[in-house]
């Protein structure tokens, strides 16, 4: 008894946790397959109260969203109510343009490569443990058709890649994590560049543009998307616009930065592209 | 036994704190590290044993989904339970600022060790920035949380004590008779 007692003591205890969790951190630079079981256990128990707190949470925001809104479009109404007529006669204008522009993109025959991709809608349900990274996780996982090395999109624009995925959820890493690079190019002339996040920017909210051709005429607000030589992006993704672009000191490449079209500071749903670029 | 698995409950709830309510409360994109709270406070009230179970598990659940290195964080959390335990009895409970100033140096240290290992060594050395704007904050926010927390933490304790106690005495007396 006297012995069992003296292995228990503290000391040990701590040695063999430090083994233990040097062990953990050894395997998990070969393999995850270590965490993948231990993983999947929580996220049963962890998800959906994650996905209850976040529609509370939701309800609750719109609430609040709703009682603030109230004031301010009692003001509103007034002056919308000006604009309205103005408005009235610009529309019947526009209806006309409107027309004329049915009838070119019938004449084009504009290709819509979005609308044929299919997704899948999820929903953002946790942020990250620590504060340095900001990859989020959703409410959809293997299950539901989702893979590692998706692409996930929101409001029209690149949001990232499933970097993860268990069955009911998935973790997203969005381009403007630290570590993330996207091959990007510009719309009109198809000239690529690298897209790199960094965490400094953070507050400013934009991310890096970097390794652009000297040559290549680049101006503010110049959309770039997602370039055709990436082995894991789709092709003509929008991934946001250019901004103050310059030369770089070594005079063979241009970089800056660009504003994403995405708005990640306010993140709910997002939608995932169930088909793999390297398929 | 209950004791462990109560503790367990309260790492999962400080988890859903950390990644749900924690993208409500943000302050600048700041989320305060609730879960090195736990083993701060466990190893203060229990000793280092309790200290460094629920450092382990706490370390375990915070890196579970996101981290690339699994374990790093159950290994900081484990020797701050264990440090912590070194002030069990020393103090008393109601004496706040001990287990405050311990809950400071443990995630000052932890940020500032995450730094080095995500961004330091890769050679990102705009050291006053991430202090200024990620590290400091952080350890401001969650002190002010512990703060809230640290009454609700102490009775929960001393209530999976009271159970534990009971049924010990049911069993001397059950043994006596």
């Amino acid at each position: 008894m006297k012995k069992l007692s003296s292995f228990m003591n503290s000391k040990y205890i701590l040695i063999a946790l430090t083994a233990l969790c040097f062990l953990f951190i050894g395997t998990s630079f070969f393999t995850d397959k270590l965490t993948t079981p231990l993983r999947n256990v929580v996220s049963v128990v962890v998800v959906p109260i994650q996905k209850g707190m976040n529609n509370i949470g939701m309800w609750l925001s719109e609430k609040y969203d709703t009682l603030q809104e109230i004031s301010v479009v009692m003001d509103n109404n007034k002056e919308l109510q000006s604009q309205v007529d103005a408005l009235t006669e610009e529309n019947n204008q526009l209806k006309l343009d409107t027309y004329e522009l049915d009838r070119l993109r019938d004449l084009y025959e504009l290709d819509q490569k979005y609308v044929g991709y299919t997704k899948i809608g999820a929903r953002v349900v946790g942020t990250t443990s620590d504060n340095w990274s900001s990859s989020f996780q959703i409410d959809k996982g293997t299950e539901d058709g989702v893979e590692v090395d998706m692409n996930v999109i929101a409001s029209g624009g690149l949001v990232g890649i499933i970097s993860e995925a268990g069955p009911h959820y998935s973790i997203v890493k969005t381009i403007t994590e630290d570590s993330s690079q996207v091959s990007a190019m510009l719309i009109d002339t198809n000239e690529t560049c690298m897209v790199k996040g960094d965490i400094e920017l953070m507050d400013s909210g934009l991310i890096h543009l970097h390794s652009l051709k000297k040559d290549v005429v680049i101006r503010n607000g110049d959309k770039l998307v997602t370039s055709n030589i990436s082995d894991r992006y789709l092709e003509g993704i929008l991934i946001g616009y250019a901004k103050d672009v310059e030369m770089d000191s070594n005079n063979l490449t241009q970089s800056g930065y660009l504003v994403p079209a995405v708005d990640f500071s306010n993140l709910q749903e997002v939608l995932i592209i169930t088909q793999k670029k390297n398929q | 036994m209950k004791r462990k698995v109560g503790e367990l409950i309260l790492i999962l709830c400080f988890y859903l704190f950390q990644v749900s309510l924690g993208r409500v409360i943000a302050i600048a994109g700041i989320v305060p590290n609730f879960l090195i709270i736990l083993p701060v406070l466990f190893g203060f009230f229990k000793g280092k044993n309790e200290g460094m179970f629920v450092g382990f598990f706490a370390g375990m659940m915070y890196d579970l989904f996101f981290s690339g290195l699994f374990g790093f964080s159950s290994l900081i959390f484990i020797y701050v339970g264990y440090f912590a335990g070194f002030f069990y009895q020393k103090y008393e409970e109601r004496e706040i600022l001990i287990p405050m100033s311990m809950i400071l140096i443990a995630d000052f240290g932890f940020a500032f060790l995450s730094y080095v290992g995500n961004f330091l060594l890769h050679n990102r050395l705009n050291v006053g920035f991430f202090m200024s704007r990620f590290i400091l904050p952080e350890v401001v926010y969650t002190l002010i949380i512990s703060v809230i927390v640290y009454k609700p933490i102490l009775f929960l304790s001393n209530r999976l004590d009271i159970v534990r106690s009971r049924r010990r005495i049911k069993e001397i007396y059950e043994r006596n008779h």
